[in-house]
């Protein structure tokens, strides 16, 4: 029982909870109010919708693909909820179909990886510029803005003693993403998927099905949050929330997920996330820019994989490896 | 029919149709467009595809080797950056030095990508998301924010994209163009003739097989990053030479097109097979596109990115299901004369015994 | 210990071995590897290394190719002592290997392929040089291949060769061979045996590993036998019996192949007309009752697998029918398959059978995950649980618990584990495609074991075997394909090996499409 205690504290997850408790340790000494719980709602608000996209970006990364194509989605929900009001649909249609067309975009991107298998990686490239492109069809260079007050405060509001919707959504997410991805039959399907496709199909899994789902979640996920950017910001123009797929891919992978799939759980990729989070928001007390956020993070994100890699190689090294030594040649990455 | 499937290998055929589909696509515009065929357009694409189609040489070689550098982005914008700032405080520095000094500085980043992907074992699209952040994080503070401004720059620079290196009556070949040429041309070489670039392709092909039979893969990738970040560097002084004007947001989103020219271009994203001539076809192809979509008053301005989208998904499409379906067809024709060959062995044999 | 068996091969002094392996010793973790292990290979030799699995065999390979170094003992090369420290140094020393998965580059040329590890042949690709050179090995070795073509898409035997041209232009003078005529076709291996000779008469030695006997008594000088990590002995072929050997490997006497029990047959499941698909095979008709074993017979290229994965909607058939208990039934994929009760477990374990990764129970309860899941969609782990160890019990899975990953039990293991998945789908006819395929003489007796038991239970069983020994003891009737067609079915009571290596080879008269 205390070795599998050991074993969990040792493991990626035991880290990021150790790099959390500095972070924040070191934070709250530095900056005085910093652990005040308004503070820390306020901290996650800002990046809510990310965090949320980040759920269900882990399922495309377990089940061995990725999706590069999430904040073209999210900003073409913004800028299609934005542009149908301004033809003089009503907001809450605007959002119904975003949300439908997240979907379509999902099941788009989909269709071209699991039924006529193409890389994910370049499907989801051509999604991210198509998406992109298609935004700027409905907004060209201009900004749209103008939305009722309800509509903008519907993040920020408070609505459960402090806590906003947003944060609400998220946390409803969340929970709901950690049991379908660790105790349902669905996230077993989405690990065996990623492990080994061949092996999956020839058990009788709907793999195709699978990764279908796993898109068209991402999508949906995708557009809804570019709802709730748009409620923040309170105006939309075709840039909206480009490049946000960078930052969430690198929360999804420093949660210990593993880029070639089937492994990684949601307890890593939360304490990711809030890693990153309290890390942005410390250094941005300091002073530090969003790039030289961006640029630590970076960096975490390579150390992550860099440091266990070295440990393995200089354990076996000195010998101690067991059956695992013979199976220690150098791999090169696949994509 | 069978018979001239055997004769061309289906990734010739690959590299042929993307020329053809580019011939198609020049006369369509043609057509829509006037004055579209004269060698100002071809000045237009060439300079625009330049810059491109350096940093798509570099990616060609990581690509094949089944990695990929997301970083170029940054690194262009930092050594553009980085450069126009020295010339500016020294304007007497002589052009080839300049030029040495971003392909050095270029080939530094890459060996830190190669050093993490290659000794490190980590994947390179988390080593390389990693350093597109950094490198981005090095060139904000290094300017601290500032512009590299053309009137900082001395003139040699500001005059070369106008320089002619030729003039044939109409058409200027600038230096620059050339240069990109060269470049395109020596790596096509290296990759068909050096022991160096058939382990590239080697490497991305099988790295199992690659790895037993002793090749010196880490060694070789460090090598693919290095030169990778190399001509980013290089790119970086062309894109220094071609706006002037260096913001900390240079070069950002780069990467994504580089990626789409190569794929486009018929390279295997999964490594072994591809071409540099073809990631240049590539990247030319979306470029005229995105020219010609700007001249063509039928489309929206803003509906280039859609409809490059669409292409590079169409390229990957139709590399999966119709080079596949060669591929099929010639492996079995192939399987086929194996086996006639093997029957008639086998029938002498036993006639024999 | 192997100056002996040296000693009796002759009396006069024999040239000094090439290549000496002394008192090698590795240890893996907990497990010893090989513990004082000694073996002297001479030029020009072909010789046999047999043993189990986790005998030791493939650690010595990785030692003798630089993959792994060993903890104690030594090597030595013509009389010197060497370290072989890496795949180049190995390369240096003149000691190369051949694997039972050949390691190509499918997207270069056969020329490239052979020439790719070569240091030697200038700053410039001489392609035509290149490929001369190739056909010139290639001939010595009395092939002939394409050598300008990519690699892509050459069979397996093809792909062998070139791997050994390779060995032979990187001057070769210890060859190791690891399984080859494991998916060779008897003319095949008759080529590679003219080939491997070839090799011998030019002074190679040559280090044979197989489990096929048949093969080893054809072509060995000399036979060792290696048992849990520990050399047990040196023979000249001629003193070696497949018993005998059999005997060394596995350190008792083994009674002849598995005999089966009696089984009761009961009505027809499985009823198969005119089943084929293009390209793979056509006419292919039979039945199968409750309890009987109807063995697949045929060589390498018979198409039999393609007849399973027909069966279980992995690659359907485009024409005929299949019934079960008389319904007639499609099967476009493996729901489908499972739906009527037809199970396959397929030919290449580690890349398609289970996922390593994974627990033994999760990889048990895959294909049947709908059972155990909750009405909320949340998997019921307790019932999960009780279901692997039920299996664990029944067909003695060897594991800490049925929580332990499946990556890490040995291929016996992995196999029940394998079984069980399967069996818990509840089949009525289940479809074996080369189950005892890489396990060693202990654990294959355990897999007939469970297959009399399955019969017993009036399961119809299809057997996909190349191991006619095996498909002789196992099944009631034999079914012989040859590329795609249906040959002859024969009775257990008429069946030889003759016979149906004959219908193997095409030279049998009964007509296809019968069904008996």
């Amino acid at each position: 029982m205390a070795r599998e205690l050991l074993r969990r504290l040792v493991s990626w997850e035991g880290l990021l909870l150790a790099i959390l408790a500095v972070i924040v340790v070191v934070t709250g000494l530095a900056v005085p109010g910093y652990l005040n719980p308004q503070n820390q709602i306020n901290l996650l608000e800002l990046s809510v919708e990310k965090a949320i996209v980040v759920l269900a970006m882990t399922f495309v990364i377990v089940s061995g693909e990725i999706d590069l194509s999430i904040a073209s989605v999210m900003g073409l929900s913004a800028v299609l909820v934005a542009w149908l009001k301004e033809q003089g649909v009503p907001l809450e249609v605007g959002i119904v179909a975003a949300l439908l067309v997240g979907a379509l975009c999902g099941l788009f991107n989909g269709y071209w990886v699991a039924v006529i298998g193409l890389p994910s990686l370049a499907v989801t490239l051509a999604g991210l510029i198509g998406y992109r492109g298609a935004a700027l069809l409905l907004v060209g260079d201009r900004s749209i803005g103008g939305f009722p007050e309800w509509f903008n405060r519907l993040g920020q509001q408070p609505l459960f003693g402090p806590f906003p919707l947003a944060l609400i959504v998220f946390a409803v997410l969340l929970v709901g993403a950690t049991v379908l991805l660790q105790f349902s039959g669905f996230g077993r399907y989405a690990y065996v998927v990623g492990s080994s496709p061949e092996v999956a199909r020839f058990s009788g899994v709907r793999v195709r099905r699978v990764k279908l789902a796993v898109f068209a979640m991402s999508g949906v996920v995708s557009a809804f949050a570019g709802v709730l950017l748009l409620a923040r910001l309170g105006a939309v123009r075709g840039s909206t929330a480009e490049g946000f797929e960078l930052d969430i891919i690198t929360m999804v992978l420093l949660g210990g997920v593993s880029i070639f799939g089937g492994s990684g759980t949601m307890a890593g990729v939360i304490l990711s996330i809030l890693v990153v989070l309290n890390l942005r928001n410390g250094l941005a007390l300091a002073n530090a820019t969003g790039n030289t956020q961006a640029g630590v993070i970076g960096a975490l994100l390579i150390l992550s994989v860099l440091v266990p890699n070295i440990v393995v190689a200089a354990r076996s090294r000195l010998g101690r490896g067991g059956p695992a030594e013979a199976a220690v040649i150098p791999k090169l990455s696949d994509l | 029919m069978t018979i001239l499937l055997r004769r061309v290998r289906p990734e010739q055929v690959r590299e042929l149709t993307l020329v053809f589909i580019l011939i198609a696509v020049v006369a369509f515009f043609a057509t829509q467009i006037p004055n579209y065929i004269a060698w100002q357009t071809f000045t237009d694409i060439s300079t625009g595809v330049e810059i491109i189609a350096v940093v798509a040489v570099g990616q060609t070689l990581v690509v094949l080797t089944r990695n990929i550098d997301l970083s170029i982005g940054s690194v262009v914008g930092l050594v553009a950056y980085f450069v126009g700032t020295l010339l500016a405080s020294a304007p007497g520095l002589p052009a080839p030095a300049a030029l040495a000094i971003a392909i050095a500085m270029g080939g530094a980043l890459g060996a830190v990508n190669g050093v993490i992907v290659a000794n490190g074992r980590v994947p390179a699209v988390v080593a390389t998301l990693g350093t597109l952040a950094i490198y981005r994080v090095a060139l904000v503070e290094l300017s601290g924010a500032k512009t590299v401004t053309t009137d900082s720059l001395p003139s040699w620079l500001l005059n070369l994209p106008r320089m002619s290196v030729v003039s044939l009556g109409q058409l200027d070949v600038r230096p620059l163009v050339l240069l990109a040429l060269v470049v395109v041309i020596v790596f096509q070489l290296v990759l068909s003739y050096l022991p160096y670039g058939r382990r590239l392709f080697a490497i991305g092909s099988n790295p199992d097989a690659a790895r037993v039979a002793g090749l010196p893969i880490q060694r070789d990738v460090f090598v693919a990053f290095v030169l990778s970040g190399a001509l980013a560097g290089l790119a970086g002084f062309l894109f220094l030479v071609r706006f002037g004007n260096i913001t900390v947001v240079a070069g950002q989103g780069l990467e994504l097109q580089v990626v789409a020219a190569v794929v486009v271009g018929g390279v295997n994203i999964f490594g072994g097979s591809g071409s540099i001539v073809g990631a240049l076809v590539g990247a030319t192809l979306i470029n005229v596109l995105q020219q010609s979509l700007i001249r063509w008053p039928a489309v929206s301005a803003f509906a280039q990115d859609a409809i490059l989208g669409l292409l590079i998904l169409l390229a990957v499409a139709s590399d999966k299901v119709i080079l596949g379906r060669l591929r099929t067809i010639w492996v079995q024709a192939r399987r086929r004369d194996e086996e006639r060959a093997a029957a008639t062995a086998a029938e002498q044999a036993t006639r024999g015994a | 210990m192997a100056d002996e068996a040296e000693g009796r091969r002759s009396e006069t002094d024999a040239p000094p071995p090439i290549l000496e392996i002394r008192g090698v010793s590795k240890r893996f973790g907990s497990t010893q590897a090989l513990d004082d292990v000694s073996l002297a290979l001479q030029a020009g030799e072909i010789h046999a290394l047999l043993g189990e699995n986790g005998a030791g065999k493939s650690t010595l390979i990785k030692i003798m190719t630089g993959v792994v170094q060993p903890d104690g003992g030594e090597l030595i090369v013509d009389g010197r002592p060497v370290r072989v420290g890496s795949a180049l140094e190995a390369q240096a020393l003149g000691i190369a290997a051949v694997y039972q998965e050949p390691m190509i580059f499918p997207d270069l040329s056969v020329a490239e392929n052979i020439f790719i590890s070569h240091r030697d042949r200038g700053r410039i690709v001489d392609r035509g040089a290149m490929r001369r050179d190739a056909k010139a090995v290639l001939d010595r070795l009395g092939v002939r291949l394409d050598v300008g073509e990519p690699a892509r898409g050459l069979t397996v035997a093809a792909q062998q060769t070139v791997e050994i041209a390779k060995a032979l232009s990187l001057r070769v003078r210890i060859l190791i061979m690891d399984e080859p005529t494991a998916s060779l076709s008897a003319h095949e291996v008759r080529r590679l045996f003219g080939i491997v000779k070839a090799l011998r008469g030019e002074g190679v030695a040559i280090l044979f590993i197989s489990h096929r006997m048949e093969d080893v008594f054809q072509i060995a000088d000399r036979v060792t036998v290696l048992r849990d990590g520990r050399w047990i002995s040196t023979r000249p072929r001629g003193e070696v019996t497949p018993a005998s050997a059999i005997r060394d490997m596995v350190g008792r006497t083994m009674g002849e192949f598995f005999r089966r029990t009696p089984t009761r047959l009961g009505e027809t499941v499985l009823e198969v007309r005119g089943l084929a698909r293009e390209g793979a095979f056509a006419g292919v008709a039979f039945t199968v009752r409750a309890g009987e074993v109807l063995g697949l017979a045929g060589l390498v290229g018979a198409r039999r697998t393609d007849v399973g994965l027909a069966l279980f909607g992995i690659a359907p058939a485009d024409a005929g029918e299949v019934l079960v208990d008389g319904r007639p039934v499609t099967i476009r994929s493996p729901q489908d398959a499972l739906r009527v009760g037809i199970a396959y477990t397929t030919e290449d374990r580690r890349q398609l059978g289970l996922i390593f990764p994974l627990s033994i129970a999760a990889n048990i309860t895959l294909p049947t995950l709908r059972r155990y899941l909750s009405r909320f969609g949340l998997v019921r782990r307790a019932a999960e649980d009780a279901v692997a160890q039920g299996f664990k019990e029944r067909l003695s899975i060897r594991a800490l618990s049925v929580e332990t990953a499946a990556g890490t039990l040995s291929g016996g293991n992995q196999q029940k584990v394998v079984l069980s998945k399967w069996l818990n789908t509840r089949p009525r006819v289940f479809i074996l495609d080369e189950p005892t395929r890489g396990l060693d003489v202990g654990a294959k007796a355990e897999v007939h074991q469970i297959i009399d038991e399955l019969a017993h239970d009036g399961i119809a069983i299809i057997l996909i075997s190349s191991e006619l020994p095996e498909v002789l003891a196992m099944s009631d009737r034999i079914l012989v394909m040859r590329e795609g067609r249906q040959m002859a079915v024969f009775d257990n009571a008429e069946a030889t090996q003759e016979r149906v290596l004959a219908a193997a080879m095409g030279q049998s008269a009964a007509p296809a499409g019968a069904i008996v």
